[in-house]
């Protein structure tokens, strides 16, 4: 019995891997289930703020993730872009990080758009509704210019206008009344690199900003949290879910039996409601299946390690 | 910087810091006692060598994927004394680079290194190398060399991001002996998980005055000391002014509001007496937080300037929309 | 006059004159003749130039930090006096500063360029090891250049009304750049990413053992961590805490639900850590800046 144990210290990690594989392949194959979720409370901040910024004033959307962390935010994106669309908030969105981010992040808003017009939901049009600014290479240089004067940083791009011709993009209805960063509603930063902290160092004391951040990078936004400077946090694939989550249940809010599904203890007052129309559920509930399968198989692995471990010592010992 | 941005605080700290760091600089010039506690990944440098030469195998560095800051500059210096091990005992090195600008800087270096050492002939096309400025096609390509290779040792030091552990975990699964360090916080547990010797936040700092111990960058880690010590004090004095302010009765208060000033309508605060139910004061209330939130006031709004001539137009939109120069 | 400042140039107000790339191609000579020249400056000049010409660059920003900005300054207006006028001079002139940044990091692409060109020639013409791959890269680096140039020059110069967001409406120039770009590239990065939940996996089953005190709490903390992520377990653990305190919220074992763990392990153990940590970093970077800046550093980069 300990030898079978302490063998199984020697399983080659290709076999791991394949495990790995296989259980997570089945997600993929389009199995979606909404399983039972506590978002964090960044989460429910991020999401306070998405649905209290003032209506009639743009958000900025700072997209800076491409399509290798596109498990997580993209995700983060469609559920930010889902949740303003469905509460007629107009936005505007660039990049200052990487070349291919505004292709993935028009391609998001493409697909968006797409499911709204199957639902028999008005679709967002672009200089009308929202505003694609495209990139700014180099972020530090950028955001310094965005925070010294958006007139300046932003008045040399052009779009096409509803009858296709381009025009300076202060002339969209989009950009109506603002004349500098802080007359933006609210400033999101959808991110998988350090982009996010220059943007907190240069604009953060000027707008109400939000964060959408990839696991990895989630402890190190934490502090910004913690002190402030992002008044909402989400972060990696559960962030993703605990949106999606929170769109279709809202926060203290009680559905149509009574129950209020999430339960924010630490401001009991605050009555979020969830989105009034189109789709909550989507790439969050999915892959939070995946994660689910993917973290117990982690468990199980650390299990039969520390177990192996334990009976390698007991077989050693005995020989002695 | 605008000072009202974030108070004058942060820059008298800042300007604390920089005169702690020159003046223990000055000081230790003079001085050959200093101590540096003992720092276990730096140590490890030379065995690392040491096993790459037995085995005959080369020792893989890589400077992170950031562009050419401080925190690249501190990791080619770190190779450079690598470098000047490996070259008198005749060891291949391999320093892999992300960034143009990084390898043109550690080129220079590491080819001064081996005419130092009288051994120019022994540093080729493959010593120092760019390999991509793409994040994963850079990783892809690091990851082959220390699979092709087998390399004996790696020393990722520098900002690294998602690439750590590809090639952390790679180089583990040939036996390769580690010692790594990142700026980055997010990437240590990973190399804490999958390496031999990591340097956690500021050691890496600390390397070059380790291994050398040259008086002026021991000095400037005592310096670095003095600025922890005064964060620390910092630290304790606001919690306790914050606590002690938290517990008294609020009497002024801040109000913000929007007027009207020379045709513009601007946001300004002013400290107003409390009128309210009477209570304690909240965290916006307290003298930290004032100093951190500095208040636009009517008067700031209120000076008179020279109106900008006409003639000056703005700027022309550029082609393709960027900042053209 | 202010030199610096950003303002309407040649460039922007002529962007269909085709002088502009003779001017172009001009600057990109006497550029590679200024990088020659300063490759040839003997050894012992090279130290006071490169510590010369770090503390001038250095010198901007410190200032740009220091400096004051005029308060509540309007775009119609002029600024006054010494102070104000600098302060706004440092500010506008930002932008030009920073553009020779990403000039000078231009040619030395061509550097990093020539770096790998010589690696792999020198593999293939020597047939060393796996020079096959070599070939392979060069192929694939020349095809991508090609390509990428053809499609540059037809979206923005060639038959630029002719090309929009339409597939229909793309060259095969366009489509082939689409396919290696896109289809290739894109999708060869988010496989490198990926295969990183492998090595995690991987690195986590050898590292989270109960070896001693410090990784027993190690593996005691992540267990705890990765076991809130997985909502459906959270919500049953917590439900359970819920039916024993029937929903008293002031029962002391509200503690011990998942979420509160996590979030008391992350919010009072990982951020205060991560915090100081950041503090340290922080000020060996001022340390190094402050080093370099004032080249009162000898050996390596500004030997």
């Amino acid at each position: 019995m300990w030898k079978l144990l302490a063998d199984a210290q020697k399983i080659k990690r290709e076999y791991l891997f394949l495990v790995l594989v296989v259980s997570l392949s089945a997600t993929l194959i389009g199995l979606k289930k909404a399983l039972p979720q506590i978002p964090d409370s960044n989460s429910m901040d991020l999401y306070a703020v998405m649905m209290t910024s003032d209506p009639n004033k743009p958000v900025f959307i700072q997209s800076d993730w491409t399509n290798s962390t596109r498990g997580e935010s993209r995700g983060h994106f469609q559920g930010l872009v889902r949740s303003l669309m469905a509460t007629n908030r107009k936005f505007v969105f660039y990049s200052v990080a990487d070349p291919q981010a505004p292709q993935v992040a028009r391609d998001a808003i493409r697909t968006i758009n797409q499911e709204r017009k199957k639902q028999g939901l008005r679709e967002y049009k672009p200089w009308d509704d929202y505003l694609d600014l495209g990139l700014f290479p180099n972020a530090e240089n950028s955001l310094n210019a965005f925070s010294n004067s958006i007139k300046s940083a932003w008045g040399g791009r052009r779009a096409k206008d509803s009858t296709g011709r381009e025009r300076p993009v202060f002339d969209s209805p989009v950009l109506q009344g603002v004349t500098k960063i802080e007359d933006c509603g609210a400033y999101y930063v959808v991110s998988a690199s350090n982009s996010i902290d220059i943007a907190i160092e240069r604009l953060g004391t000027k707008v109400t900003m939000g964060g959408l951040v990839t696991g990895v990078m989630g402890p190190g936004m934490l502090p910004y949290y913690r002190s402030g400077q992002l008044k909402g946090l989400t972060i990696g694939l559960v962030g993703v879910y605990d949106l999606e989550y929170m769109m279709e249940h809202g926060i203290n809010t009680a559905d149509e039996a009574g129950n209020i599904v999430v339960k924010n203890r630490t401001k009991p007052e605050q009555v979020i409601p969830p989105v009034p129309e189109g789709t909550t559920f989507g790439q969050g509930a999915t892959n939070n299946l995946a994660l689910h399968i993917a973290l117990t198989l982690m468990i199980l692995a650390i299990a039969l390690g520390n177990v192996g471990m334990i009976a390698k010592k007991k077989l050693e010992g005995g020989t002695k | 910087m605008q000072y009202l941005d974030s108070g004058k605080l942060g820059i008298l700290v800042t300007l604390l810091i920089v005169a702690f760091i020159l003046f223990n600089i000055a000081r230790a010039k003079n001085r050959t006692d200093l101590f540096i506690r003992r720092i276990p990944g730096l140590n490890a440098l030379d065995d690392a060598i040491g096993r790459a030469t037995e085995m005959g195998r080369p020792v893989l560095m890589v400077p992170g994927i950031g562009g050419l800051d401080a925190v690249s500059v501190q990791a080619v210096t770190i190779f450079s004394n690598v470098a000047r091990t490996a070259a008198q005992f005749s060891t291949p090195i391999r320093l892999c680079c992300a960034d143009a600008a990084v390898y043109t800087v550690a080129q220079e270096v590491i080819r001064d290194v081996y005419q130092q050492e009288g051994v120019p002939e022994r540093m080729d096309a493959q010593t120092v190398q760019f390999v991509s400025d793409r994040q994963f096609a850079f990783a892809a390509g690091v990851q082959g060399m220390i699979l092709r290779e087998k390399v004996a040792a790696t020393f990722l030091l520098g900002a690294f991001y998602a690439e750590s552990l590809i090639f952390a975990e790679s180089a583990n699964s040939i036996g390769a002996i580690q010692v790594a360090g990142s700026t980055q916080n997010t990437q240590t547990p990973f190399f804490i998980a999958a390496c031999d010797y990591v340097l956690i936040g500021d050691e890496f700092y600390a390397a070059s005055a380790y291994i050398t111990r040259q008086p002026v960058l021991v000095g400037s880690l005592l310096g670095q000391d003095w600025g922890k010590m005064l964060i620390i004090g910092s630290i304790f004095a606001g919690m306790l002014m914050n606590s002690v302010e938290r517990n008294q009765m609020v009497t002024m208060t801040r109000q913000e509001s929007t007027v009207e000033v020379r045709g513009g309508q601007e946001s300004v605060a002013e400290m107003v007496p409390y009128e309210g139910e009477p209570r304690k004061k909240n965290a916006t209330e307290t003298t930290i937080y004032r100093l951190f939130h500095p208040m636009y006031t009517e008067s700031m709004y209120q000076i008179e300037r020279q109106p900008k001539p006409e003639e000056n137009p703005e700027p022309a939109p550029a082609e393709g929309g960027e900042v053209t120069l | 006059m202010n030199l610096l400042a950003y303002q309407p140039t040649w460039w922007t107000l002529n962007p269909q004159d085709n002088g502009r790339y003779g001017v172009l191609v001009g600057v990109f000579i006497a550029g590679m003749v200024l990088f020659f020249a300063l490759s040839k400056v003997p050894h012992s000049a090279r130290r006071p130039i490169v510590v010369g010409v770090t503390f001038l660059a250095g010198l901007f920003w410190v200032l740009r930090y220091l400096w004051p900005e005029p308060i509540a300054l309007r775009e119609n207006e002029l600024p006054n006096g010494f102070v104000e006028k600098t302060g706004q001079w440092l500010q506008t002139s930002v932008p030009f500063v920073s553009g020779i940044a990403q000039v000078v990091t231009s040619f030395l692409l061509g550097l990093g360029m020539f770096s790998l060109l010589r690696v792999h020639f020198t593999k293939i013409t020597r047939k060393q090891k796996d020079w096959q791959f070599s070939v392979l890269l060069l192929v694939c680096m020349a095809l991508m250049i090609a390509v990428g140039y053809a499609d540059w020059l037809q979206r923005e110069f060639w038959i630029k009304e002719k090309i929009t967001d339409d597939t229909t409406t793309w060259t095969n120039v366009n489509v082939v750049f689409n396919i290696l770009f896109e289809g290739l590239l894109q999708n060869m990065d988010a496989a490198m990413f990926s295969i990183i939940a492998f090595y995690i996996f991987s690195a986590a089953y050898r590292a989270f053992r109960i070896r001693s005190m410090e990784a027993t709490l190690l593996m005691s903390s992540a267990l705890i961590v990765m076991l809130s992520l997985m909502g459906a377990v959270t919500s049953g653990w917590n439900g359970t805490i819920d039916n024993m305190t029937g929903s008293n919220p002031a029962n002391l074992l509200n503690n011990l639900k998942l979420n509160e763990l996590a979030g008391w392990l992350r919010n009072m153990v990982q951020v205060p850590a991560l915090q100081a940590l950041e503090f340290g970093v922080g000020l060996g970077t001022l340390a190094m800046a402050l080093r370099l800046w004032l080249g009162l550093e000898r050996g390596g980069v500004t030997e």
